[in-house]
């Protein structure tokens, strides 16, 4: 039984290895404020639209740039840019996570996962 | 909770639907007991085979009612009411059935029961039936419990489809329920699910989920018994089976979102589709022990050990998703019915009889239920759950173990290098550890749920890069271990044999790959040498498993197809990962080559465009084609838009190629859904579908140079008023006189308003819109911004304040009709369906071959 003794560790090393490996490299969920202060990382924001402020998105110049402003879970105000068209309902989202990092003094996000209310019930369904 | 009936309400469906649902439930109970009895008093069985009959026949009527209930119109009921309005077309009364999580409980135990009642019939008076139907019945029991919405002290058990609107505590208090409206304001399906696939693709992955629970069942049954060498011929085809059909069913799913969904591809390890590919990884593991097992036996622990895995990582995996633990780390929303616990207890139900099977000393198994049931009461009771639970799990994972080196029987000469069962043992282990490694990828959010972490679930590439390395070794394992025989083999000769196709596929795999990934660019983001250089591997590989196989089904097999499942499976498997390797790897993002030179310069965010902006009649190139947006038409709640494909000619002048019209459901309650569209060529898709447009067709009052209504800004100097396309910021205000002036004058006040326009480019225009007082009384001056098509008049000082007010108006030409489009080229897409098709012959071919084995043998 050697041979699989060794395959055994070998498995059990790897598998090891993924939990620490991914651990450390992966992005984590925070508030604006900790986005600040660690500009080059990637977090993921989770917030709501601020419906008071503008959202600008004008697909002539950009059809892959969106503005708005998101208030995250602490009550932060950002702009945020998204860089890809804006996403269809997008106002009638009540969630909205972000994934990007600070530059200066906006946000900007490569993706955008959104919760609708009611829209996308339990079944498999998709927005991005 | 009233009782009264009001006219219209049909209680009597309900009240059958309840009746059934109980009937379900106690009969699953009933049966399950019996069961287990007549293991001990062989009298027992009649009641147990009848207790499964009733249950089979109290979920038909189940399911039989709510379909009566969704084809009537029964809309008093939530579930109706929830998922199917009168609009709809009927054709999707079956994707209304299984929307809610009720429905798809109600399929999986249909399935159960259809999987049930042939077992019983095959297993009939043998040594088997007994503990595997128990262990069925007992399933059942909890799949049933899941429809039963009643309440145990304070707990609610399970979610009652058949619960009327004014009952149902999210509704019971809204207006239009208290007025009975509910034909009027039933929700309906869910867009999305209007398609053809999702009548196809559920059952068929409901139906590879139940049948995780053949292995299961049997494998349970060892223990159980004792009898750790017996099962595997009869469970092999079972297996089979379910590998055939879940591996149907999660690239169905595949197709479905391909298809009808608007991510702009076919798999996005998205927590739903990884929780049903993980269990068919382990259940391929197990397929491949079990076949070792037959042949050489041996690999008895690892048999058990997948078999038993793959069904509670159908039950983990169940929780997962119909938890709400998930949360926010998946684009799918999911609804918590309040089944959480539930679930949990469901999945550690049958780890704990799994645990306490193994165990063969009695008093080492009694101490371990004991214990087991009082660190659940101390959870229950006192809270620490998070570290009970953890230091449950553990002991358990410990004891395993520890059973295993006690009791289990094992091998007592080790498997030599050259052997078939040796490679098809690793395989098997590194399909058990990729599937693993993805478990805990998406269960992210439950650990940081137990730890109280903040990590993010990780992204599509992520998944990529730690399973393309699986890929390539099970790519030379299938290639390879076919040509070994089984315990011993001579290695000259094996290296012989393999070193031809082996060379073929190094030689075409590099002259593909190299050009592919080393000389023309890749364009997915984040992507560096050594993804290229895995991808050139994998592409090796494949080939190689190709090859191989080819080799194996001409060369050794004679293309004797019923002899070859293996060989033809293989092939389909190597195939659907090269085509899934090439077309996502290779995906173009057409928009991409249109990027204005000017924007570039800008940033580096420019060029990641990928998106197309068409307006109404403007040709455009995109990529290699010229594109023009012709126009839309509305059918019903669909909005189509028609787009034209043009090419060069020889001539240098465009000529038709093709049309897409991509789509858009304009559903009144549930949003708006888009639906792409796709022009399929043997070698590559064109993929296209609409990111943003109006839905509004009738452009036809719209006067070109009009202006749009004018709306009444009130602000200070330095504010901003916003425009669809640029931020108008009010500069200063300049007047020709002083106030004095004015007073003493009877001469014209002019005040003007400066304002300062910078559009999303950062380019600045300016405006003066003036405000002019003569005799008391005020004639605006208005401006007109033509380049951004913006007109102000300044209307209004309110000196109490020191607030200005200004209208703005904004020319209809500036929304002229437009549609935001996204392409990508899919290349060699084909590659993967036409692996899927051979695959599942392949599956099928040894399906066949084994249950013929299986009869000659008994």
């Amino acid at each position: 039984m050697k041979k699989l003794h060794i395959v055994g560790i070998i498995v059990i090393a790897v598998a090891i290895g993924v939990i620490f490996v991914s651990l450390k490299n992966t992005s984590t969920y925070a508030d604006f404020t900790e986005a600040i202060s660690n500009p080059d990382k990637e977090y993921h924001v989770v917030g709501k639209l601020d419906k008071d402020q503008p959202q600008i998105y004008d697909p002539k110049i950009n059809a892959d740039q969106f503005m708005f402003t998101l208030i995250d879970n602490k009550g932060v105000h950002k702009q945020v840019v998204l860089h890809k068209s804006k996403p269809q309902d997008f106002e009638k989202s009540e969630q909205i996570v972000l994934i990007g990092k600070i530059e200066g003094n906006e946000f900007h996000a490569n993706d955008i996962l959104m919760k609708c209310p009611s829209k996308y019930n339990d079944n498999k369904a998709q927005i991005k | 909770m009233n009782n009264i009936q009001y006219i219209s309400e049909r209680l009597w469906a309900g009240n059958l639907g309840n009746a059934f649902v109980v009937l379900s439930f106690v009969s699953a109970l009933l049966s399950c007991l019996a069961y287990y009895l007549s293991s001990k008093n062989s009298s027992f069985i009649k009641l147990a085979r009848i207790g499964f009959n009733i249950h089979g026949f109290a979920v038909i009527g189940i399911i039989g009612t709510m379909f009566f209930m969704l084809l009537n119109h029964y809309f008093e009921y939530q579930y109706v009411w929830q998922h199917s309005n009168t609009s709809m077309d009927m054709k999707y009364i079956l994707s209304c059935f299984w929307e809610g999580q009720e429905g798809s409980f109600l399929l999986w135990t249909f399935w159960n029961v259809f999987l049930g009642m042939i077992l019983k019939r095959q297993l009939k008076n043998g040594e088997w039936e007994i503990p595997v139907m128990t262990i069925f019945a007992l399933v059942q029991v909890f799949l049933a419990s899941m429809l039963l919405g009643v309440y145990l002290f304070d707990y609610k058990v399970g979610s009652n489809p058949f619960l009327l609107m004014k009952e149902h505590s999210e509704f019971m208090d809204l207006p239009f329920v208290q007025m009975g409206k509910y034909e009027s304001t039933a929700r309906g399906l869910n867009p999305l699910l209007m398609n053809y696939w999702m009548t196809i693709h559920p059952p068929t992955l409901f139906l590879g989920f139940a049948s995780t629970l053949v292995p299961f069942a049997f494998a349970i049954g060892a223990l159980w018994n004792k009898k750790y060498n017996d099962w595997q011929k009869i469970a092999l085809p079972w297996t089979y089976f379910c590998i055939l059909i879940l591996g149907i069913g999660i690239l169905m799913g595949g197709a479905w979102a391909y298809e009808a969904l608007s991510f702009g591809g076919f798999w996005a390890w998205d927590p739903v589709e990884n929780s049903s590919l993980v269990p068919w990884l382990v259940m391929v593991g197990a397929g491949h022990t079990m076949i070792i097992n037959k042949n050489k036996g041996g690999s008895l622990f690892t048999t058990h050990f997948l078999a038993i895995c793959s069904f509670l990582l159908v039950l983990y995996s169940t929780f997962l998703t119909r938890s709400g633990v998930l949360g926010n780390a998946s684009v799918h929303a999911f609804t918590d019915l309040g089944m959480t616990g539930q679930l949990v207890l469901y999945v550690l139900t049958f780890i704990f009889i799994t645990v306490a099977l193994l165990i063969n000393d009695k008093l080492f198994k009694v101490s371990y239920v004991v214990v087991s049931l009082l660190l659940l009461f101390f959870g229950l009771l006192y809270g620490y759950k998070t570290i009970l639970l953890i230091v449950w799990l553990a002991s358990s994972a410990i004891i395993t173990v520890i059973s295993y080196y006690l009791y289990f029987p094992k091998e007592k000469d080790e498997e030599a290098l050259y052997s078939r069962e040796f490679w098809m043992f690793l395989g098997s282990l590194v399909f058990l550890l990729s599937g693993l490694i993805i478990t805990y990828f998406t269960s992210i959010p439950v650990i940081n749920k137990l730890f109280n972490t903040e990590f993010a679930p990780p992204k599509v590439h992520v998944y990529n890069v730690w399973m393309i390395p699986f890929a390539i070794i099970i790519m030379i394992l299938i290639a390879a271990s076919q040509f070994l025989k089984y315990k011993k083999t001579d290695p000259k000769k094996f290296f012989k044999r393999v070193a031809y196709t082996f060379v073929l596929a190094l030689f075409f795999g590099l002259a593909c790959s190299i050009p592919l990934y080393f000389l023309t660019n890749t364009e997915a983001k984040g992507v560096d040498t050594w993804d290229l250089i895995s991808y050139s591997l994998l592409f090796v590989t494949g080939l190689f498993a190709v090859f191989a196989n080819g080799d194996y089904f001409l060369m050794v097999l004679k293309g004797k197809v019923s002899k070859s499942g293996a060989s033809i499976a293989h092939i389909g498997f190597a195939m659907v990962l090269i085509g899934a390797l090439i077309s996502t790897s290779k995906k173009v993002t057409l928009p991409k080559n249109i990027v204005d030179k000017k924007l570039t310069a800008l940033g580096k965010d420019f060029d990641d465009r990928e998106s197309i902006l068409l307006t109404q009649g403007d040709t455009l190139p995109m990529g290699p084609y010229l594109v023009l947006y012709k126009g839309k038409k509305r059918i019903g709640i669909d909005v189509y838009y028609t787009v034209e494909y043009f090419k060069l000619n020889k001539e240098n002048k465009p000529e038709f190629d093709f049309a897409l019209e991509p789509h858009i459901q304009d559903n009144p309650r549930m949003g708006q859904a888009a639906e792409p569209d796709t022009k399929h060529y043997l070698s590559r898709d064109i993929y296209t579908h609409i990111a943003a447009a109006d839905l509004n067709v009738d452009t036809s009052a719209k006067k070109k140079n009009g202006f749009g209504e004018a709306k009444n800004y009130v602000g200070h100097v330095g504010d901003t008023i916003f425009s669809s396309n640029a931020l108008v910021i009010i500069d200063s205000l300049r007047s020709n006189l002083s106030k004095e002036q004015y007073e003493k004058n009877d001469s014209a006040l002019e005040v003007t308003a400066v304002l300062r326009c910078v559009n999303t480019k950062n380019q600045s225009y300016m405006a003066y819109p003036k405000f002019i007082i003569q005799h008391n009384v005020v004639i605006p001056k208005e401006d007109v911004q033509n380049d951004l098509g913006l007109k102000f008049v300044f209307w209004k000082i309110n000196p109490d304040d020191g607030t200005i007010e200004i209208t703005m108006a904004e020319k209809l030409a500036n929304n002229k009709d437009f549609i935001v489009m996204k392409a990508f080229v899919f290349p060699y897409i084909n590659v993967l369906w036409l692996g899927c098709l051979i695959m599942a012959f392949g599956t099928g071919i040894a399906i066949i071959e084994r249950i013929r084995k299986f009869k000659v043998q008994s």
